[in-house]
């Protein structure tokens, strides 16, 4: 839990990757260009000290991973969310069952997500099937701009994304976990397009649409989706980070999020390993809105509002009882690993520097 | 398509530079001269050669082509121009969109593998702009002291520039009296405003929904809010291709040949 101000603050990073970007998985140019292009964000918004070399980024393994989330405790709790992206990748960039790896070791810890391409037909919906009763997902992460052999993406309102959601629905799989981000070549922009958001969420009240990093560079049809249908919700991805070298955007970005969505629907995630929730964790929750957007917007960044987009909002959708996860958390293996015993044991706030 | 000057005089690099001024990032809504993506101009006779780096060289292809395209038909409007020849360095499909512009190809005849044209893309990323542009100029109305009321109804025919003091007269109430307003925010939007059609007749609403509809005095600030949120989505994605080039610059400084 992070120390904020003397109050601790529960933190499950919504977004979280074990991925092999290596040489010898590379099976398309579009692979190596997907991976340069993440490290480029990634030189972007790390600071410098903290930047990692380009080797240690394509393949950073299991026990690196347990450590920059939860080694220092910075993050309690992390959501995997699949990025397959098997037409470049000969094992998968990021697949559920790669993931699978860690979620099964510490089953407490992290929740694994899995995924659907509506383009598989039958087959996709029996994988889906698989997964569900395999590793239970209690959510999918979509990548609406994947290539697949001619085709260079979907859209969520296709009919044929439809029957996905319809199986998602049946199976309980309640959180749709859709990538609406940053133009990231070669994947193809158009399939970035937040409008196919719209139809989905009023078509499927009783699902849950995350959409990840708010839509940027469509955080404006983002935002007016997302205030008529309450079952969207924005993910903080890619956004979170201007907190550390552009905070008056940081400021300006989530006074725009906290007046459209409001405090509840706003969730933290810090897409690991393109930023490490190690330091990004603490850029946030000291970062300030102006007065000036304080004003504007009449929002606040208070220490309510962190504690629900840093964790509540989340652990709501997952069914996460954060109480049980806190003193489950006072012995389990990753707090005797990393010696958080005492981190967790506290009924009163910790000292700034435990 | 453009007239050599009788006399051959050279194009003047002042004269190319503000058309290139001209032309914007389509998704940033801001000129390329501001954002320092051009390296370098230079005149031969009637000949003009442009240099163009953008941020990153995933940029999307479709916006590097409306840059490219663009800078080109500026500095080929200038009549002592004969050719304009545009090269767009560090990007992945710079082969393909130094050959199309500079053979005058169409984007669908650059790129075959391409999902569609780039029309579509641009009248989308006009119509964001627009709605961006409208808040500083509805911003600027109620600076001046107009209400939402009054703002809804405006026409056309209401504004009256003065060039010679950069302000612009706004009519009021059956134009029984004027507001005085800067027009720069005016100008910029009704730039834009009439790129797409959204207002070219006297007697048309100045301003109007992102949806292109009249606006209602109730409505009036939740659309205002929705162009301040246009400018906000604007300016972060531009916060990103900075921050994309400085990574880039840093990189390749690091590495010999690349």
């Amino acid at each position: 839990m992070y120390q904020h101000n003397g109050e601790e603050i529960f933190v499950i990073d919504g977004h979280v990757h074990l991925w092999d970007a290596t040489e010898e998985n590379i099976t398309h140019e579009g692979g190596e260009e997907f991976i340069q292009c993440f490290y480029d964000y990634h030189t972007t918004f790390t600071p410098e000290e903290r930047q990692w070399d380009m080797d240690e980024y394509r393949e950073y393994g299991a026990d690196r991973m347990v450590e920059d989330l939860f080694g220092n405790a910075a993050a309690d709790m992390a959501i995997f969310q699949p990025t397959y992206l098997t037409d470049f990748y000969e094992d998968g960039f990021n697949t559920t069952e790669q993931n699978a790896e860690l979620a099964t070791e510490y089953p407490e810890r992290f929740v694994l997500n899995g995924t659907f391409d509506p383009r598989d037909g039958e087959e996709g919906l029996e994988y889906l099937e698989e997964l569900h009763e395999k590793y239970d997902v209690p959510g999918v992460k979509l990548y609406t701009a994947e290539w697949r052999g001619d085709s260079k993406g979907w859209r969520l309102d296709d009919e044929e994304a439809f029957e996905f959601l319809e199986k998602c629905q049946e199976l309980g799989i309640e959180n749709i976990h859709a990538h609406k981000g940053p133009t990231i070549r070669p994947l193809n922009r158009d399939a970035f397009d937040v409008a196919d958001i719209d139809d989905a969420a009023s078509s499927f009240p009783e699902l849950n649409f995350i959409v990840e990093h708010v839509g940027l560079p469509r955080l404006d049809d983002f935002c007016w989706i997302a205030a008529q249908e309450n079952n969207v919700y924005g993910g903080l991805a890619v956004a979170a980070p201007f907190a550390q070298n552009r905070p008056g955007k940081f400021s300006e970005i989530m006074s725009e999020l906290l007046w459209w969505l409001g405090e509840d629907r706003v969730i933290f995630g810090s897409d690991y390993a393109i930023w490490n929730p190690d330091w990004l964790v603490e850029e946030v929750l000291e970062a300030e809105l102006t007065q000036e957007h304080r004003a504007e917007y009449g929002v606040e960044w208070d220490l309510e509002t962190k504690k629900k987009v840093m964790g509540e909002n989340i652990a709501d959708l997952y069914d996460i009882d954060i109480e049980a996860k806190r003193q489950a958390f006072r012995d389990d293996e990753i707090s005797q690993q990393f010696g958080l015993e005492d981190h967790y044991a506290s009924e009163e706030p910790a000292a700034a520097d435990d | 398509m453009s007239t050599q000057t009788s006399d051959g005089t050279a194009p003047d690099r002042a004269a190319v530079r503000d058309r290139l001024d001209r032309v914007t990032d389509p998704e940033l809504d801001r000129s390329i001269v501001e954002l320092e993506y051009i390296d370098g101009i230079e005149i031969d006779g009637s000949r003009v050669a442009v240099d163009l780096t953008l941020p990153t060289a995933w940029c999307s292809p479709a916006f590097a082509w409306m840059m490219a395209v663009d800078a080109r038909d500026e500095v080929e409007s200038l009549p002592a121009v004969e050719n304009a020849r545009i090269t767009l360095h560090d990007h992945m499909h710079e082969t393909e969109i130094n050959r199309g512009v500079n053979e005058g190809l169409s984007f669908a005849e650059a790129f075959p593998d391409a999902d569609g044209d780039v029309a579509a893309v641009r009248a989308e990323l006009d119509e964001k702009a627009c709605v961006a542009r409208q808040y500083d100029a509805v911003e600027a109305l109620l600076n001046a002291g107009l209400d939402a009321e009054v703002i809804v109804d405006l026409r056309l025919r209401d504004l009256e520039m003065d060039d010679s003091t950069n302000t612009v007269d706004v009519y009021v109430d059956d134009h029984s009296f004027a507001v005085t307003a800067p027009n720069d925010p005016i100008e910029r939007y009704l730039e834009k405003a009439r790129e797409t059609d959204l207002v070219s007749e006297p007697d048309d609403p100045l301003f109007r929904t992102p949806e292109g509809d009249p606006i209602d005095a109730e409505s009036f600030d939740l659309v205002h809010h929705r162009g301040r949120l246009a400018q906000v989505n604007m300016s972060s994605q531009g916060g990103i291709c900075d921050g994309l080039r400085a990574a880039r610059e840093g990189r390749l400084e690091g590495t010999a040949d690349d």
